[in-house]
């Protein structure tokens, strides 16, 4: 049995065991995740538009990340309108900001790594940091937004009578709470999977003013703030959105949550 | 409780535009930090490209490369204000060349020709492209979070500057040492970011227990399942940038990058069992594990997702190149995928394991009075 398939057989049964048919369906999600981002990278390299395969696939990904990992429908649906209108967002701000910062294709650092390589590949290596960047703000999106509204559902669930406006307060509250953890997995998940990049800085001995310039470091630090950005304006959103999705039901005496089913 | 002060804390208007204003001077000024460099910049003036010609290589691919002959105004150094004649190649895909345009800041090596001055390009400048990117986000913290967003900044930044500490030492000591430095300074890191981010108190010490215990017993299972399996299908020749032994730099890749997200899913749901508490403060202990467990669970499959897809991210140019250099789908995804892939597991198994830890440790904590 090779590692991969080991560990992902560890991580299953963890998943089950903690959260039962909710965790199958969290696992399986990641799996599916894995698959539309296998397939969105063939896609882009038969030529197909690089940033509307990565749109469509951003938004098959959030749902599947928050429909296969949320448990009731106040707040995966709350979620996934949230998150969408985050990726817009994120999109119309990456989509400028990689262009004029031009962090595409590789820096000298990978230079090894290409021998032998053909490099003329006729696609244009700058959309596809483009497709980079936003890839890797999908799941922090979907997990903020996630957070807050769950939060609100449970707090909803326990305390069905409180005042929208509370409510909108609460998760106000919730996302400050939780915003310095979420944007320290960030930076810890970036620099987790960096850390290699920043020993070859140290050991090659790198000027500040090399470093602040280097193509390899600034895509990197983009990449972190477009996550961060990200996950700043999620929560004010999914407040709202929560908010507004409870005055509707309420107007129309739906139930808030399917929680207790 | 000092933590609901801070967070009642709103900041007057004048104080934000203030910060908002000092960071837009100070990002123009970052735009012309000239002198501040040692290597000669300059600002292309004038640029003509050549005819593009078509290029194909052995695997069919089609790309354009263009000439470029290009004037540029040295803006520093004892040349300063002096005319450069500067040339370049560019092609289509841009993966390790780019174009040029009018405007463009660019490092130099200069060389003299005559009267004249020639010089080659080493570098496009981005540190102004960096500091505005930096600046809108501090701008969105800081307007939408007040004081909690001020808080979040700091304990990144306390972070980045112990991180940068430990490569340091780490390449002091030729990497020998790098599993031990990073695993204590998980602890460190840990309860720096915790006390930044809670303030020191109870609900600080739950979610630190909870982080920890998930962690380090992830990074447990993953090395017995690595002693188990033998290492098979793992390519640790594929890890890019290594100036050390991969293994342990591996592995302290995964102890770092699971951390913040087991420190995470730890905070969420211990501030919303805390929250929970407040609203209801005659719950019982059994429903505070219950509802911990709940969230806990809602939560775990979108937070495995955002490594999931950090880690995934960066690979994606390369896989690119891979695929476009014939190779087939399954040894590109082995040599570039799959560590990210075992690193996105081993940091899942940690954030499913701190569900129980934190709704266990919480209910323990608040069975008795109301807060």
């Amino acid at each position: 049995m090779t590692t991969i398939t080991a560990l992902g057989l560890v991580l299953l049964i963890l998943m089950v065991i903690v959260g039962g048919k909710q965790g199958a369906q969290s696992f399986l999600s990641l799996l599916f995740n894995f698959c539309v981002l296998f397939f969105s990278v063939v896609m882009i390299a038969f030529h197909f538009p690089p940033l509307i395969v990565t749109l469509v696939a951003g938004v098959i990904v959030l749902a599947l990340t928050i429909f296969m990992g949320g448990g009731d429908d106040l707040t995966s649906q709350t979620a996934f309108f949230t998150s969408v209108i985050v990726l817009v967002v994120l999109v119309l701000l990456i989509v400028p900001i990689i262009h004029i910062a031009q962090v595409q294709g590789f820096g000298q650092e990978d230079s090894e790594d290409l021998e032998g390589m053909s490099l003329l590949i006729g696609i244009n290596l700058l959309n596809i940091s483009m497709v980079t960047a936003i890839i890797s703000t999908l799941g922090a999106i979907a997990e903020a937004a996630m957070a807050i509204a769950a939060g609100l559902t449970e707090i909803l669930s326990q305390h069905d009578q409180i005042a929208s406006k509370q409510l909108f307060r609460d998760g106000m509250t919730i996302g400050k709470q939780i915003i310095g953890t979420t944007f320290n997995t960030l930076f810890f998940g970036f620099f987790g999977g960096f850390l290699a990049l920043f020993i070859w800085f140290s050991g090659v001995g790198y000027t500040f003013g090399e470093i602040l310039n280097d193509k390899v470091f600034v895509s990197e630090i983009l990449m972190i703030l477009f996550s961060m950005i990200g996950v700043i304006v999620t929560v004010p959103l999914t407040a709202f959105v929560m908010k507004h999705e409870v005055d509707y039901r309420r107007k129309r005496n739906l139930p808030f949550s399917d929680l207790d089913k | 409780m000092l933590r609901k002060r801070m967070v009642a804390h709103q900041w007057p208007i004048p104080v934000i535009v203030a910060i908002i204003a000092v960071g837009l001077l100070l990002v123009i000024g970052v735009k012309y930090d000239y002198p501040l460099y040692h290597d000669p910049v300059a600002t292309i003036t004038s640029v003509k490209n050549g005819k593009p010609e078509k290029q194909k290589d052995e695997f069919e691919n089609q790309d354009t490369e263009t000439s470029q002959k290009l004037v540029g105004k040295i803006r520093n150094g004892p040349y300063k204000n002096q005319k450069v004649r500067l040339s370049n190649t560019f092609s289509m895909s841009g993966a390790s060349d780019k174009q040029y345009f009018k405007n463009n800041d660019v490092f130099l090596i200069i060389h003299h020709h005559g009267n004249k001055l020639n010089g080659t390009i080493r570098d496009f400048k981005r540190d102004f492209q960096l500091a505005l990117a930096f600046w809108m986000t501090i701008c969105l913290l800081l307007g939408i979070m007040m004081f909690s967003g001020l808080m979040a900044f700091f304990s990144v930044a306390i972070n980045s500057i112990l991180f940068f500490w430990a490569v340091k030492l780490n390449s002091s000591t030729q990497g020998a040492k790098v599993l031990l430095i990073f695993g204590l300074l998980t602890l460190l890191f840990a309860f720096v970011t915790l006390w930044i981010v809670i303030g020191f108190n109870r609900q600080m010490l739950v979610t630190m227990l909870a982080t920890i215990g998930g962690t380090f017993i992830s990074i447990g299972i993953a090395l017995s399942v690595f002693a188990l399996t033998h290492d098979k299908g793992m390519y640790y020749e594929s890890m890019q940038y290594v100036t050390q032994l991969p293994k342990p730099l591996f592995l302290a890749e995964c102890l770092l990058g699971s951390l913040g997200a087991v420190m995470d899913e730890s905070t969420d749901i211990v501030s919303s069992l805390f929250t929970l508490k407040q609203e209801r403060p005659d719950i019982s202990q059994k429903q505070i594990f219950l509802s911990g467990r709940q969230i806990g669970k809602t939560i775990m499959g979108p937070l495995i997702n955002v490594l999931f897809f950090i880690f995934m991210a960066e690979t994606i140019p390369m896989t690119l190149l891979y695929l476009k250099n014939g190779n087939a789908w399954g040894y590109t995804f082995s040599m570039n995928m799959s560590l990210g892939m075992i690193q996105s597991l081993i940091s899942g198994i940690g954030i499913v394991l701190s569900v129980p830890l934190a709704s266990w440790f919480a209910s323990l904590a608040l069975r008795r009075k109301s807060m």
